[in-house]
């Protein structure tokens, strides 16, 4: 009878390996493995050309830390993690990202927002701008800039949307709008720079122009003087007497400053919209208080973009840019935390846009020194301790395993980092040995798991990154392919006929 | 380094990020200093409750803002800067000022340490550097966490 099932099934499924009678036939792996391989040979390559395309970026969501998310949500729904399925993880198609800048192994945001803002690599540290630019220096700026995607798909008749947790002229959100030979100058220019802007300023000259039609995020210290104070007391770093929250107002823009403010925005496509909820980043996910979360300001942004765009179609950019700065921290809890969130983003813009003529990327910009130890039973809680394989069983056998120096270690760690367990000694040399930590103590969320290398902050790292697409032209994400090409999908996704 | 205007402002906006958690006044708890804020960024009942008590609190020493001074900034994690994403440091939410008895020996920022003294709530200002604080541990001593 087992046999003849197993025909039946072999029949239906029409490979040549299952004409054979395998024992292992009735196993969940190997018919789960079948109905992948029969979704993926019935797959079809979606080439309408895309109305709307949204990118979400989470900052610093390589392929590791996207586990660990992973592991975090699975972990959350009561499972061990690791069979888990995010969101974007149900996208058909996946490629891996080198994602080094021009000058730099190591890459930094602002190069690689360029990479996919504008479909060429350049230097670190610098936006909207060629690797010809000296980093810093406003002389070298003229003849170098290169057109970003508010400018490229404006001119296509798109509406533009900008969303992130960051300050909203950090790297990620500036790349798609500014033109800077550094990345810092957000507020104010060095002294006789008189080539471009600060990005604040460009934001709203973008705004204006209709370039940018929705932008969300933090940062109001770039947009007020150090003598003025913002919505909640805090004062700002520019140098030139403006406030430009309130022009900004005046020219008919909609201002949101918390959530209640947020939620009377209008969505109904008459208004360009501009929300800045923080002094500096808005708040970790797991700190959050009076302020929309990323899926809160994407489903503000997107409605808004919707109803003014209609046929003509969007650009919308998501970033997710605190998981960055938890990592820098060398605190797992927080990056997971805001990773999750970035995945409900997702989510719900996949549920409020139509396959048919949006096209969808989820991907990050670099990956961070994050590692990850072995050898973990399953269910071993990914911000907690690793704890041993169960022979006999499943889930883990609730004993950590011990390292060489009879201490647990946890599942995920840091190469470098403030965390260090190398301690500077009077003389200035560094030794140490690895803090003992028991499991409570390891998933709280304000633990900094342990790292080697004794830096300030935690770095980035080159390690590639995935980007993951659906709907039209998504099939073209595929390979292992350099970071700007994302943006050429983008354009044909579009231009396509 | 920021000013200490801008130290103070965020030491007396200290936010908690989680409601300090229904628990006994007693210091003989490790407090961790989220304990001390309620969601509203306000003191929470606990750090009220605890006023003028001996608690002890963990978390690492930030580095002093210059030598022989008798208080030091407690920050929960290792006091960090971004070099790729900030252009001077940010400094956290949650941090607690610690007046010694005495002077004391710098710590590392990333090594662990229990400080143990009086709990003091309202603003102080320190004569010499202008920082002003909101909440202090004074007549503190410390040890490794």
């Amino acid at each position: 009878m087992k046999t003849s099932m197993l025909a039946i099934t072999a029949t239906l499924i029409g490979t040549g390996a299952m004409a054979q009678d395998l024992p292992q036939a009735d196993s969940a792996w190997f018919t789960d493995a079948q109905e992948r391989l029969q979704a993926q040979l019935e797959a079809q390559p979606n080439t309408n050309t895309a109305k709307n395309v949204i990118i979400l970026i989470a900052d610093g969501n390589g392929v590791g830390t996207n586990y660990a998310t992973r592991m975090f949500m699975g972990q959350q729904d009561g499972g061990f993690g690791d069979d888990y399925v995010m969101h974007h993880e149900t996208f058909p198609s996946l490629g891996l990202v080198k994602t080094y800048n021009v000058n730099s192994q190591t890459p930094d945001s602002a190069g690689t927002g360029t990479a996919m803002m504008s479909g060429v690599k350049t230097d670190i540290g610098v936006l909207g701008v060629n690797s010809n630019v000296d980093r810093g220096d406003c002389s070298t700026l003229p003849g170098n800039e290169v057109a970003n995607a508010s400018e490229i798909f404006t001119e296509l008749g798109k509406e533009v949307g900008i969303v992130s947790t960051a300050r909203i002229t950090h790297a990620t959100p500036g790349a798609a709008y500014a033109h800077s030979v550094d990345r810092n100058f957000a507020a104010t220019l060095p002294e006789g720079c008189n080539t471009q802007k600060t990005i604040a300023d460009q934001l709203l000259d973008a705004m204006y122009e209709g370039r940018v039609d929705v932008a969300m995020g933090g940062g109001r210290r770039n947009f007020i003087t150090g003598d003025m104070t913002d919505n909640e007391g805090d004062s700002g770093r520019r140098e030139d007497g403006r406030n430009l929250i309130e022009e900004a107002q005046e020219n008919g823009i909609a201002y949101a400053w918390n959530a209640e403010t947020a939620g009377e925005l209008p969505t109904d496509g008459s208004t360009p919209i501009l929300g800045i909820f923080e002094d500096s980043h808005m708040s970790y996910e797991a700190d959050r208080g009076d302020e929309p979360s990323l899926s809160e300001m994407t489903e503000i942004a997107l409605t808004n973009l919707q109803a003014k765009a209609g046929d003509n179609g969007f650009f919308m950019q998501v970033e997710a840019g605190r998981v960055d700065h938890a990592h820098h921290g060398n605190n797992l809890a927080r990056t997971v935390t805001d990773g999750a969130e970035f995945v409900r983003t997702i989510e719900m813009v996949d549920e409020m846009t139509n396959d048919e003529d949006t096209l969808i990327i989820v991907t990050a910009d670099h990956e961070h020194s994050f590692a990850l130890n072995g050898y973990c039973g399953r269910g071993s809680d990914i911000l907690g301790l690793c704890m041993g394989i169960n022979n006999q069983g499943v889930e883990n056998t609730g004993e950590p395993v011990m390292a060489a120096d009879g201490k647990p270690y946890t599942v995920g760690m840091y190469t470098n980092g403030s965390s260090s367990v190398l301690l500077e000694q009077p003389g200035g040399e560094f030794f140490g040995s690895r803090p003992v930590v028991t499991n409570e103590e390891a998933q709280d969320i304000d633990y900094v798991q342990q790292a080697l290398v004794p830096r300030s902050s935690e770095s980035h790292s080159a390690e590639d990154v995935a980007v993951y697409g659906k709907g039209p032209f998504a099939h073209l994400l595929e390979g292992t392919v350099e970071q700007n090409y994302i943006f050429h999908v983008m354009h044909h996704a579009f231009t396509a006929e | 380094m920021t000013n200490p205007t801008r130290r103070s402002i965020v030491a007396g906006l200290a936010a908690g990020f989680v409601p300090a958690l229904a628990r006994s006044a007693t210091a003989e708890d490790m407090l961790k200093l989220r304990e001390l804020y309620d969601a509203n960024q306000n003191f929470s009942a606990l750090a009220k409750e605890l006023e003028g008590r001996t608690v002890s609190v963990e978390g690492f020493m930030a580095p002093p803002l210059k030598a022989d001074i008798e208080f030091f900034v407690l920050t929960k994690k290792p006091m960090s800067v971004c070099p790729f994403c900030e252009t001077e440091a940010e400094w956290p939410d949650d941090i607690l000022a610690v007046y010694t008895r005495r002077g004391f020996d710098v710590v590392p920022f990333n090594r662990g340490i229990e400080v143990t003294g009086e709990l003091s709530l309202g603003p102080r200002r320190h004569e010499d550097t202008g920082f002003l604080s909101m909440v202090r541990i004074e007549n503190a001593r410390f040890s490794y966490g």
